[in-house]
């Protein structure tokens, strides 16, 4: 997910049902050190690059770039935004899910999560929320979670529905803070729990 | 049809525009339905409702903070029962709009209720009618 060129592509890949992004399952938990080490390279260049005279010996600044490469990260990875940080569930979240749902497993699907994956504005990001299981009277979506990992408040709204609400989309246009995930959570009446998540890149910080 | 955007004559009088002299009054409030609803059908119903909803995080231009202020709290009645519950943050855009499905069962009002944080309770209704 967070190789250099194809992140972007990859994550929004993710977003239409796959796995859950940096998800709830122990597979997130092995690419932290994996991922930690990268970092841990790139600040280290960093480091050696503010260390040297900014108009350096060429060849320096060649073997900075090809050690850049080797560990995986073009150049341009050091953009704000683009890298790995946001594609850890951050531990905030994590203990959000596990107040709100304890144990329970979330799995991934049935859910759209209808958010543009980039947000110039972050005043106003539009976000439809819809589920595509059939809703019976004895089936159907107690609560849609919107969630948002990087925002002041993380589960910015819940909507409670009932079996006299059908089946149909909930509209409503949120504020983000960064560049973060978005994360829909369905909660059916029979306790199952069906979720999505997107990437989107934000402009202006809507938050404050 | 030719259109007009080209061709206006001679001696029309300039267009003025009349400004806005304030913005809309907080807790004002719309509901749409669709046009036509048939028995049983689940429509779509959108709410609007004009409110700040400021975080706290944001200050004027003075440089004083602005307080959080900001509906946490939205039921949805259909006559007289209610049949949807929304908690809100802050983190919902100034001028919150919803739509959310609802089925069509009977002729009756959709109530919506939006409660802020400090006090303010806004309403507004609109009965549903099969066509």
């Amino acid at each position: 997910m967070s190789s250099d060129r194809t992140s972007r592509n990859a994550d929004r890949g993710a977003s239409r049902g796959g796995e859950i992004p940096g998800g709830t399952s122990e597979s997130g938990a092995t690419n932290v050190g994996r991922r930690g080490f990268l970092r841990a390279g790139v600040l280290a260049a960093a480091g050696l690059a503010f260390s040297r005279p900014l108009l350096g010996e060429p060849a320096n600044g060649a073997a900075l770039l090809a050690g850049a490469g080797t560990t995986g990260h073009a150049p341009r990875d050091a953009m704000p935004g683009t890298s790995g940080p946001d594609d850890e569930m951050i531990d905030a979240v994590r203990q959000l899910l596990k107040a709100k749902f304890g144990d329970r497993h979330i799995q991934a699907g049935h859910v759209q999560l209808d958010i543009p994956t980039d947000a110039p504005d972050g005043r106003a990001v539009p976000a439809i929320i819809d589920i595509d299981l059939p809703v019976t009277a004895g089936s159907y979506v107690a609560a849609y979670y919107l969630m948002v990992d990087h925002n002041p408040d993380i589960c910015l709204a819940t909507y409670h529905l009932t079996a006299a609400s059908g089946e149909g989309p909930i509209e409503t246009r949120i504020k983000m803070r960064r560049t973060s995930y978005v994360r829909a959570i369905a909660e059916m009446n029979t306790g199952e729990l069906w979720s999505a998540a997107t990437k989107v890149f934000v402009g202006l910080n809507g938050c404050g | 049809m030719p259109s007009t955007h080209h061709h206006i004559p001679a001696g029309t009088p300039a267009l003025t525009f009349a400004m806005p002299v304030s913005p809309p009054a907080v807790g004002e409030a719309k509901i749409l339905l669709p046009l036509s609803v048939a028995r049983d059908a689940v429509i779509d119903v959108r709410a609007l409702l004009v409110h700040p909803m400021d975080t706290g995080f944001f200050r004027d231009a003075a440089g004083n903070p602005i307080p959080p202020y900001f509906v946490n709290a939205v039921t949805v009645s259909y006559g007289g029962q209610e049949v949807a519950r929304f908690e809100w943050t802050s983190g919902i855009s100034r001028d919150p709009f919803v739509r959310f499905p609802l089925r069509a069962s009977r002729e009756a009002p959709v109530q919506v209720t939006w409660k802020d944080n400090n006090g303010g309770v806004y309403q507004q209704s609109v009965d549903v009618k099969f066509a």
